[in-house]
Formats: structure tokens, sequence, C-alpha cells
């Protein structure tokens, strides 16, 4: 068995292959790097696989908790992992769009399937799940709620600041001028996707144009991103597990390398 | 212990420790010391005039009272001078001086005069058309008014004798410093990427008399061993410096090896060696006019980006690394037109946004680790 821990800022995602290199258990836990989250995570995929962890042969570990677990035998960063995974769940993908808890990134395959750039956002909170994480408070719903919401909007607020915390003062001054809940919501998924836009050009992107990372759950940034890229925009299968995939798939190649020179 | 891993062991101590190593320095040679802002102090005049020439480049501190005079979109090794400035932590220099290559500097050079008043300051402006008879007739003008103020804060005369030994010392110096990094380029297994950068960095701090032999002993062990087969990803860096260390701790973590470098804090400094003709100042005007693709000495051609993919080239390099200090306004204005040449050359290139503050660096970890792990695809 082989096993990929994806350990975020927010949770924690574990993906076991069978020696088939079939997909045989994915867990997600919201608890990120700092916590019990990833233990957690392990616990379930090994009932789930029905194994025990003397039945993995090699692990890897990526995301931003990667430094600090040490019961990996290697770790790689989350821009190879989603990479990989993204080529193993689909074909043809050219570009990922990967927005995670407080990152957001955007990756360019080459046709072989590697990485041939990114980029990452910069240290600001702009575009990345956290934004969300503060429109939905000042909106007063869960997170979970904000694509419903934006569905119901009968039209779109304009949210210009590009910094996290402006973004929130801006908009409660569009709920004091007695703006919907629900069209603000649906300027905060533009706003995201504007913000992406940015990195995608940057990157250069072109179709397949995916989406990975938990934000990818929430159709209405899928629509918001789509409409600003010109391109359609799809979420992965199991987009929260990507990265967690592409370390398992990693770990089964390691092997496979090991043993054949063995 | 070997020759060489003792001088190696000296110089990283050195580097590493800016303010003992100045503190050393005057008081092995005697010497008051004046702090030279970056970049291109002309060091040999200080030196002439009886003072010890000391780099300041910042250094990791917590920002409290800078923040009176710089924002917090401002050069981040400004901010760290002005800090330190304030706080006292230069209290034994007897003047610093401020070349003006932007518009930080040029507001630093006042903001100097109120936030430290204990320590005078004095100014030195480079012309924008150095190229042309006027600019290095300026120029010469500006070394000489330099002088005279050096002259003004010692209360001696800088003698013909001094002035043409210390070019001496400091053209030995550079044309040292440049035999330097051709033998680290050699030897990226035993000069790894921060012991380059600690070892040029030591420089900054010691007596050129007494730093020089010990480059040049260096060199010659590096030489006298066969040249190095590495096996890691060898980049052009380029921009005002490779800090903070923590960046070159993640270089070096991803075998990743300065094979050369195009950066101010390093062979910006000392690539280009003076002039053979004229007077010393005349000779020292022309190293400044003959200097090419830095972004802080004006040049319309903008060669900087086919000078970054000749290195690559002659040194069968893997990428080009951009390391970019918060908030440094030329760096940023040439970084697009360079990277576009770059990028047609089909040769990988790498941007690093870092600053002297950093409190976080695993973004910068994740950066450079997905690039490497790009470029060898052997994961």
């Amino acid at each position: 068995m082989f096993l990929g821990i994806d350990i975020g800022s927010s949770s924690s995602k574990v993906a076991i292959l069978d020696g088939d290199k079939k997909l045989i258990a994915k867990t997600v836990v919201n608890k990120g790097t700092g916590t019990s989250g990833v233990y957690e995570a392990l616990k379930m995929a090994f009932t789930d696989a029905d194994i025990t962890q003397e039945d993995v042969l090699y692990t890897i570990v990526t995301g931003y908790g990667r430094i600090t677990y040490n019961n990996a035998d290697k770790q790689i960063t989350e821009i190879s992992c989603h990479a990989r995974g993204a080529t193993y769940l689909m074909e043809d993908v050219v570009t990922i769009i990967d927005i995670g808890g407080q990152d957001a990134k955007v990756i360019r395959l080459n046709k072989n399937g590697t990485v041939a750039n990114f980029v990452m956002n910069e240290k600001c909170a702009a575009g990345t799940g956290r934004f969300l994480e503060v429109m939905a408070r000042v909106l007063g719903c869960q997170i979970g709620e904000l694509s419903s919401l934006a569905k119901k909007s009968d039209d779109e607020v304009s949210i210009s600041s590009v910094c996290t915390v402006f973004a929130e003062s801006e908009v409660i001054s569009h709920l004091a001028m007695g703006e919907s809940i629900e069209n603000v919501a649906k300027g905060a998924h533009t706003a995201i996707a504007k913000r992406v836009y940015g990195m995608c050009n940057r990157v250069g992107y072109a179709p397949k144009v995916i989406m990975t990372g938990g934000v990818a759950l929430n159709r209405s940034i899928l629509d918001a991103l789509s409409k600003e890229l010109g391109e359609e925009v799809i979420s992965a299968p199991y987009p929260q597990v990507v990265g967690a995939i592409g370390a398992a798939v990693f770990a089964y190649e390691n092997w496979d390398k090991i043993t054949k020179k063995g | 212990m070997s020759n060489l891993k003792l001088l190696l062991d000296q110089l990283i101590e050195a580097g590493s420790n800016p303010k003992e190593t100045v503190l050393k320095s005057m008081k092995d040679t005697e010497k008051e010391a004046v702090g030279c802002f970056p970049i291109y102090t002309p060091e040999e005049i200080i030196y002439a005039a009886g003072y010890l020439p000391v780099g300041m480049w910042g250094g990791p501190t917590d920002l409290k009272l800078a923040d009176k005079y710089l924002q917090g979109f401002c050069c981040s090794i400004m901010r760290s001078n002005i800090e330190y400035g304030m706080r006292g932590t230069y209290s034994f220099l007897k003047a610093v001086v401020i070349s003006i290559f932007c518009d930080t500097l040029k507001c630093i050079c006042e903001n100097w005069k109120v936030a430290v008043p204990g320590i005078p300051v004095i100014p030195i402006v480079y012309p924008q058309n150095r190229m042309i008879e006027a600019g290095k007739e300026y120029l010469k003008e500006e070394f000489k008014r330099f002088a005279t103020e050096l002259e003004k804060l010692s209360g001696n005369v800088i003698t013909d004798d001094a002035l043409v030994e210390s070019f001496e010392i400091y053209e030995d110096f550079r044309a040292a410093m440049r035999e330097f990094t051709v033998a680290t380029g050699a030897h990226l297994n035993t000069i790894d990427t921060k012991t380059r950068h600690l070892i040029i960095k030591a420089g900054f701090f010691m007596d050129k008399k007494i730093y020089t032999p010990k480059i040049k002993e260096i060199t010659k062990e590096l030489n006298a061993l066969p040249k190095e087969n590495f096996n890691g990803i060898k980049v052009i860096a380029t921009g005002l410096i490779a800090e903070p260390t923590v960046l070159l701790d993640i270089l070096v973590e991803n075998n990743i090896g300065i094979i050369d470098d195009d950066l101010s804090q390093e062979s910006r400094g000392f690539r280009v060696a003076a002039r053979k003709e004229g007077t010393v100042y005349e000779k020292m005007v022309g190293r400044i006019v003959d200097q090419r693709g830095c972004t802080f000495l004006f040049e319309e051609a903008k060669t900087r980006g086919a000078m970054l993919i000749d290195m690559v080239n002659k040194h069968q390099a893997d990428a080009v690394l951009v390391i970019m200090m918060k908030f440094c306004d030329p760096e940023e204005f040439d970084y697009p037109i360079y990277k576009e040449e770059i990028k047609s050359n089909e040769i990988p290139i790498l941007y690093v946004e870092t600053e002297q503050q950093l409190d976080s660096a695993e973004q910068i970890r994740t950066r450079i680790q997905s690039f490497a792990e790009m470029l060898t695809m052997g994961v």
C-alpha cells in the first residue's frame, strides 16, 4: 500500500493506493497543520482501506505541514503533488487552479503532465479560501452557504479592495448601504475570480482548466472563474484530496523505482 | 583542520556577525569606521582618508522606530538601517555615506539627519547620464567633493600617495574577488551557496588589506583541488542581495548552487575593473561608466537580460534566480523587461520576493522546492 498525506493550513487529507495503483481510500479532516487532524485522517483512511500502518510500503507527505511531519519517507511540495494527482485522475489537463485555505496557486503542465510553470499568491489572503471565510463571517452565514446565496443574487456588488481586511470593511459598508447579502456574496466570488485570473495570466493558462482544493466544492467560484477566464473551469474529482492522491502516486512510483533498482 | 577549512570558518564567522567583525577590525587597525549604505560607495576615498569603510546592509530586526520615517512599502534594507541607527546600534560609526540611487535613498539622506543626529551623513550623487563626457566630468568632481567632505570630517588632507595606495588596494581586492567567484563556481560542493555569500559579505566588515590575502589564499586552495562535479541545480542569481540567510538555507537544502551572480552585494561590486588611464578619480569614474546590466546605473540599451542569458550559457546554468528585496523600485522596474528576454530563450526563471524582516519562510520554501522539483522531475 502507498500512502499520500497532504497537511494543509486548515485541513488534513490522506489517500491510499493499492499495489495496482488503484485509489482505495481518501479522507479529509478539517484540522490543519499543528493539530491532531493528520492522525485522525490517517486513522480513518486505514479503517476505510482495512489496513494497518505495517501494510504501508512507502509514504510521501505534502502541503504546508510537510516539513514538520516526521513519519514519511519523503516530502514533496503541493505544486508537484497537485499536478501528479490531477493527471492521475483526469486526462488532458493543462492548467490547474488550486485554492486552499491560505494560499492560491496556478500550475501550468507540460504535455507529459509534469510542471511547466507555476505561480503562487503573495503573503496576503486575497484570492484564497481565507477570503471566503472572512466574507462568510461578515455576511453571517456558513462558508458552505456562500455559493447558494450567490446563486440567489439579482445583481452583483463590486468588491474592489485586493486586501482581505479592507474588503471586509468594504463589504460592511455595502451592507450598511442596503445592498442584499446575496448580491454581496456574488461579488465576493467575482473578487476571488479576478485575483486568480491575474495569476492565470502570469502563468499563461490554456484549456483544459481544472480546479483543485477545498474551494472547488463551491459551484459559484467555478462559474465566476469560467466567466473571468473565458474558459470552462471544472472541478477535479475529490478536489480536496488531489494533493494527497498525487503524493500517493509519487509514493507508488518511488517504491517502484527503488524495487526495480533493487 | 586544513588551511582551507580554517580560512572558510574564519570568514563565515566574520560574515555572520557584522557588528562583532567591525569592532574587531576597528581594534586591529586602530581606525575609526565610516558606514557605507548600499551601493557603489567610493570606499577607496574613505580608506585613503584613514577610515575603515564598513558596509551597512541592514539585517533582521523588529521594526519599531523606523516606521516614523519609512512606511511599510519602503525598501526593507533601508528600514533596517534606520531602525539600527535610531536604536544606537551604529553608535561606533564616525559618519555614514549614502549614495543616492533611488527615491528611498534620497529620503533616507534627509531622514538620517533628523533620526540619527549623532552620526553625520555624507551624501554622494551619481550621474544618470554616466556615459557622456559631462556625466564623467560631473562624477569626477563629485568624488573630489566627497574627498573634501571626508577631509573636513578627519581634519586631515587626503594625500595623492594615500589615494593611489588605497586605489590599488581596492583594485587588488576586486580582482581577487573576480578570481574567487570563478573558483567557487568550479567547486560548488565545497563552497555552497550560503558559504559563498557569507565569505563575500565578510569583506564589507574587514580591512581589505587583511581580507584580500585570505580570499587569495582560499582561491589558491580551491584551484589546487580538482574541478567538482556538482549534481544539483546551477543558477545565476540576480537582484540586490541574497538574504535573509534562511533563503540561502533553503537553496542549500534543495541542492541549488549559485554558479555566478548579478547581485549588488556581490559581483556587481567587483566585476568591473577600473580603467588604466588617467588620474585615480578618472580611473574610478571609468569603473562606473563601464558597468553594464546594473539596474541602479541608467543604461538606455537595457543589457541586463542579454547579460544574464550570456551568463547562463557561459556556465551551462539551469536557471535564473531572481531575488527581489521588498520593495526595491529600480529592481522591480527592470524585472518585466529581462524576464521576457530570459523566457523567450526558454531559460527557466524563478522570482522570489523576500525581505529582511521575514517572519515565515514557508511560502519561499515551497516556491524554491517546487522549482527544484520542476527542473529535476526526479521526484
